[in-house]
């Protein structure tokens, strides 16, 4: 009897899910180690960003409210994941989404609060979709890398931003040079008696939107098609299927997500054009949807977990290490999880010699 | 010095963070990796220098210490790519995430403030004393001569007119056939992975020790995504890309230009040009490229290598 290692050529969807669950469980493990090393206590740490971010109501409100972006920008990834393309431009596209419904509510109509935040949200996903259409045309028409094009935008995107939040729009009458005056509509907050006093309705958009989006993925045709692009372009359109339309409607779905993305954490939460809007959530995003293996619910889940992570982050500050440790643990546990998931094709097994004479 | 002049000066300078870490890619590329950290890469490299350079005041010995950052990071991004097989993509962009992050975190101490000690210029004799191109080209420091000369030629003739090139070339081709002519795929593909990432670490502590000169966070600037466009728009050639590196470094001299003499043009906008003007470079080869198959992009790029797959 000897023991081998076997590779399996494709593993299930729930096995996958559990490699990158322990390998982000590993990173975070590493990045404690890490930590005590450095004269910190990692347990008591991660106690006290539990009880802050969990025991408390305000910790939960403001989970929730980092959450929301958050899983916004998974959705957006996600959905370029499940055809195979890369979305890195999730931020850009967040900051374009969220410029766009600071113009219409600062400069637009003086409508009522309901039919204005819709007009915002319309605007945000025309402009998230809007700046990923470059990349998008030369993807399906040259082949050109989507991913260092829609990143690249990120840069474009954000100094757009700052330029209207120090120019233009800047608020004149605030002594803080960088941002708009404030938006005047804000969505509605959760009723009081929820006891989430500051949580405010666009985290239940956000939920909806993932139910819809799976919803969508399982039970549609344009799902299926989605699914089948991304597994394999050729059987695809040997099938008949339209392969370069869905990726093309895809990739703007993914943009437009994005700019919503950009709206409800603007008219929500910052109600304020600033260049500081995402602290880099379209490349959490990344990694939320990777971890979630691009499904939209999962996202949610995963968008949680990376909440509760960056706001150790915010925790750390107190103990004097930079914000940024939080963006070094991100790549750590992205990194975990992309060997995780290969490790997770390997197998042990128990190779026993064949009886003799027993039919093959 | 002239208005040319000093355009061009600062086009070389700048050209030659993206000359060295579009060298360092192209390393990884031709063995059929794709190193999507670069940009992580440079701060982790940028970073190193500084802090080096914050204790013992000699930018050399910063510089080799960012290489040696750089070999350790991209044994690490190695191992998970090349031995584990892990999806380069998802590798690239938690290199770049992660050093991006650790690098900020790191260089606190030192953001903002000016390097300790940086690369002083280098006359090269009687080229220096050219009209216009003498100060522009031949008043560098040496890490541009390495960017723009040393390094391209020594790849050049690596890649093209040795054994051991053909061979690396012919693992980003097709590594099934080199593993079946007993060439050992793997080492090599980790070892060159590995240098292409000192490489690409180099092109940080050039960029802290040489053009900035300094560290602050957010210094690298996408200037690692633009590399690994560079590449591309190169069409994997060594000294094309010293040239694009040239021609990009150019776009952000304009911009320097134009803010320095007042056009008009707000700054946000200037500083919005070498990534549009990237996006337009990658774009412009694909539409006249059809008739030029020599320069797409090594056949195994991006895909690990399975001996069983074969």
């Amino acid at each position: 009897m000897t023991w081998t290692i076997q590779r399996i050529p494709e593993i299930s969807g729930p096995s996958r899910i559990a490699a990158y669950l322990t390998a982000g469980g590993a990173a975070v493990a590493v990045a404690g180690l890490i930590l005590r090393l450095l004269g910190l206590h990692p347990l008591e740490l991660g106690g006290v960003v539990l009880r802050d971010s969990l025991g408390s109501r305000y910790g939960i409100e403001d989970l929730l409210l980092l959450a929301a972006p958050l899983v916004t920008c998974g959705l957006s990834v996600a959905v370029m994941l499940r055809v195979g393309l890369w979305n890195i431009g999730a931020d850009g596209q967040f900051f374009v989404g969220a410029a766009c419904a600071a113009g219409v509510g600062l400069y637009g109509p003086a409508w009522p609060v309901l039919p204005m935040l819709l007009l915002m949200a319309a605007a945000a996903l025309a402009g998230g979709a809007a700046w990923i259409a470059v990349p998008a045309l030369a993807r399906l028409t040259l082949g050109t890398s989507e991913i260092i094009t829609t990143l690249l935008l990120n840069f474009v995107a954000r100094l757009g931003v700052d330029y209207l939040a120090t120019g233009p729009w800047r608020d004149q009458r605030s002594s803080v040079t960088a941002q708009s005056p404030r938006v005047p509509v804000p969505i509605p907050r959760l009723p009081h008696d929820w006891h989430l006093g500051r949580v405010h309705w666009g985290v239940f958009a956000v939920l909806a939107l993932a139910v819809l989006l799976a919803l969508a993925f399982r039970l549609t045709h344009w799902g299926y098609e989605l699914r089948i692009c991304g597994a394999n372009r050729h059987a695809a359109a040997y099938a008949g299927m339209k392969v370069r339309r869905r990726l093309g409607e895809a990739m703007l779905l993914s943009g437009a997500i994005a700019g919503l993305g950009g709206m409800l954490e603007l008219a929500g939460t910052v109600h304020r054009l600033e260049s500081g809007l995402s602290n880099g959530y379209g490349y959490v995003g990344i990694v939320i949807a990777v971890l979630a293996a691009a499904s939209p619910i999962g996202c949610v889940v995963t968008g949680l977990l990376m909440a509760l992570v960056l706001s150790a982050g915010t925790a750390l500050q107190a103990d004097g290490v930079p914000s940024s440790a939080a963006m070094a643990l991100t790549g750590l546990i992205l990194l975990f999880a992309a060997v995780g998931e290969r490790l997770a094709h390997y197998r042990l097994a128990v190779l026993r010699p064949r009886a003799s004479g027993a039919a093959g | 010095m002239s208005m040319l002049s000093s355009l061009l000066g600062n086009a070389v300078l700048s050209g030659a963070v993206l000359a060295l870490a579009g060298q360092g890619e192209l390393l990884a590329e031709r063995v059929g990796v794709l190193n999507l950290g670069v940009e992580g890469l440079l701060a982790l490299g940028g970073v190193t220098a500084i802090a080096t350079v914050a204790a013992g005041h000699d930018p050399l010995l910063g510089l080799l210490a960012a290489v040696g950052v750089g070999a350790a990071v991209g044994c690490l991004f190695a191992a998970a790519t090349v031995l584990a097989r892990a999806s380069q993509v998802l590798c690239g962009i938690a290199l770049t995430t992660g050093g991006l992050g650790l690098a900020a975190t790191l260089g606190r101490p030192y953001a903002g403030q000016p390097a300790a000690a940086t690369f002083q210029p280098i006359d090269i004799p009687l080229l220096d004393r050219l009209p216009v191109l003498g100060p522009a080209l031949f008043h560098q420091s040496a890490p541009v001569y390495v960017a723009f000369l040393v390094l391209p030629l020594a790849l050049q003739l690596l890649l093209f007119h040795t054994r051991h090139g053909l061979v690396l070339r012919a693992i980003g081709e097709n590594p099934a056939a080199c593993d079946a002519a007993g060439i050992p795929v793997v080492a090599l593909r980790f070892a060159y992975v590995a240098l292409g990432a000192a490489i690409a670490a180099a092109a940080g502590a050039d960029l802290t020790l040489a053009f900035v000169p300094s560290w602050s966070d957010g210094v690298t600037a996408g200037r690692g995504w633009i590399a690994v466009a560079l590449v591309i728009f190169a069409g994997y050639r060594p000294w094309r890309i010293a040239v694009g590196a040239f021609l990009f470094g150019l776009v952000n001299a304009l911009g320097y230009l134009a803010q320095a003499r007042d056009w008009g043009v707000a700054p946000a906008f200037l500083s919005m040009l070498p990534y549009l003007a990237t996006i337009l470079f990658m774009v412009l080869p694909a539409l006249s490229a059809r008739s030029r198959p020599a320069t797409t992009a090594p056949a195994a790029l991006g895909l690990p290598y399975y001996r069983d797959q074969r």
